[in-house]
């Protein structure tokens, strides 16, 4: 068995950066399936529910996250890395003043505080909704939670995080596989844009639950009517 | 004339070696002409400097012509000076005025130590060229041009890659401090001509794992490089130098790792009795 390429691409600072590149790539394509999937809340519970019970009834369902958790992992450790790498080799003295006069944006600037912040933002959104009592209802939780102040906050907080984190990733993990030509280098840019952007429809959701905007008048004026009667 | 004449105040880095401790030194420099380029500024004050018996101001500079790659600094945050796409030497003083006040900072790196003031050790891209920078030919008298056609824009765009005059200033301006831009193009402009095509899968591994052993940072694809680059060396040079990578790990069937093989005598030399 041939595993030497594989040992290569681990050894190489360009290989670490193509494996981030490419589980970033398909990250990306998930958070689009996640941003669709949850935008079924705006549809109410019995959509949202329903495509849950899809998801829960499909026996792949383990294999698709223990991919995803495999993703996230390549991801995580190859980005550590490669910035351990850097924190090593920086400058021992900082220039007094540099200007940035190249492709510096404020995405890929802010990649490393992007980065620990969405790391922070996982931790707590897989216990709050992954590991936690799902017998309410998906639906439910979901919505109940996002009635708190607190709780919208941090999902803000994330939303722009990955949205600045996107903006750059995206278009930065096609030059790191050598895909650049003057050709359409505008458009991966546009796309990447585009993908980074669309990622704040998630805190568009939170702030929706948050303001109440689910709850129909009638419905408001049926409980209004209950309670009198009560 | 001579009303064209103005003075400025130099800030500039003074530091003994690469374990000492640096500082700014402040000099005022008196009757600067405009045409005058930044580093015949520089050889004034050193002029006025010596005449003083004081130590004056180590700068390296060659070909004062923007081709050798020698000179080069940090003035006032701009790596290579104010002008876009141009060494040092290529700066003139008409792009200041009366009473300014210039910062001159080395270039800053862990893979460049400090020799001293504004002169630094850039023998670490030296390293990668010996990496696998060129092609080996077999001795002898020059082949006649033209043996292996190469299509003009085929050679023209290895000339783009090849114009890199290694001056560091990728480096200097990469907020990583990595020599991609540099070794992008070492790798580019010989990964598209024919007679690079050989030792291509070698010479990619080869001088990417020395780069990565001399205390350069990673990409992070910010290209800070590409706006600094007297030379104008594009970004697509270490895009191509990724995929180049990509090949010769996923695609190439030889293995790099073995030493290289030479061409051996198929003909039995027979011992001595």
């Amino acid at each position: 068995m041939n595993y030497l390429f594989i040992l290569r691409m681990i050894k190489s600072s360009i290989g670490r950066k193509q494996i981030m590149a490419v589980s970033g790539i398909l990250l990306s394509f998930f958070m689009l399936i996640h941003l669709a999937e949850n935008l079924l809340l705006f549809k109410g519970e019995e959509w949202y529910n329903g495509w849950v019970n899809i998801l829960l009834s499909n026996p792949l369902t383990i294999y698709l996250e223990i991919g995803l958790l495999i993703l996230f992992l390549l991801h995580i450790t190859t980005g550590v890395w490669v910035r351990i790498e850097d924190w090593v080799n920086s400058r021992k003295r900082k220039y007094e003043n540099i200007n940035w006069q190249g492709g510096r944006t404020l995405g890929s600037a802010t990649m490393l505080y992007t980065a620990i912040a969405l790391l922070i933002y996982l931790g707590f959104h897989m216990l709050h909704f992954r590991f936690t009592d799902h017998s309410m209802g998906f639906y439910q939780m979901v919505t109940s939670a996002f009635r708190s102040k607190l709780f919208v906050t941090i999902y803000i907080a994330g939303a722009v995080a990955l949205a600045l984190h996107l903006s750059h990733g995206f278009q930065s993990a096609f030059q790191t596989l050598g895909i650049n030509h003057k050709k359409y280098n505008f458009y991966i840019k546009i796309l990447s844009y585009a993908v980074g952007i669309s990622m704040v429809a998630f805190a568009a959701i939170s702030i929706y639950f948050l303001l109440g905007l689910d709850i129909k008048p009638e419905a408001e004026y049926n409980n209004v009517i209950e309670t009198i009667i009560e | 004339m001579e009303n064209k004449k103005f003075n400025i105040t130099l800030r500039v880095w003074k530091q003994k070696s690469e374990d000492s401790k640096g500082r700014f030194e402040t000099y005022n420099v008196e009757g600067i002409i405009p045409e005058m380029s930044f580093l015949e500024m520089l050889d004034v004050l050193n002029e006025k400097l010596i005449k003083e018996g004081k130590e004056p101001v180590y700068v390296e500079s060659d070909c004062r012509e923007g081709i050798c790659g020698c000179c080069g600094f940090v003035i006032n945050g701009d790596v290579h000076g104010p002008d876009e796409h141009s060494t040092v030497c290529q700066l003139h003083m008409r792009r200041f005025k009366e009473g300014d006040v210039v910062t001159i900072e080395p270039f800053r790196a862990k893979a460049f130590p400090l020799i001293r003031d504004l002169v630094i050790d850039r023998g670490a891209l030296d390293k990668i060229i010996t990496a696998g920078g060129y092609i080996s030919v077999n001795v002898g008298s020059a082949p006649d041009a033209n043996t292996i056609p190469v299509d003009k824009n085929t050679a023209e765009k290895a000339m783009d890659y090849a114009t890199c005059i290694g001056c560091g200033a990728c480096v200097a301006a990469c907020p990583n401090s990595a020599a991609m831009l540099f070794t992008g193009a070492k790798i580019s402009h010989l990964a598209s001509l024919p007679q690079g095509h050989p030792e291509r899968t070698k010479r990619v591994l080869n001088m990417i794992k020395i780069m990565d052993s001399l205390g350069f940072g990673n990409c992070s694809n910010e290209y800070e490089c590409e706006a600094v680059c007297p030379k104008e060396i594009k970004i697509s040079a270490i895009a191509k130098m990724n995929r180049e990578f990509l090949k010769a790990n996923f695609l190439s069937e030889e293995d790099p790792d073995l030493p290289p093989v030479f061409h051996q005598s198929t003909v039995d030399v027979p011992e001595d009795e």
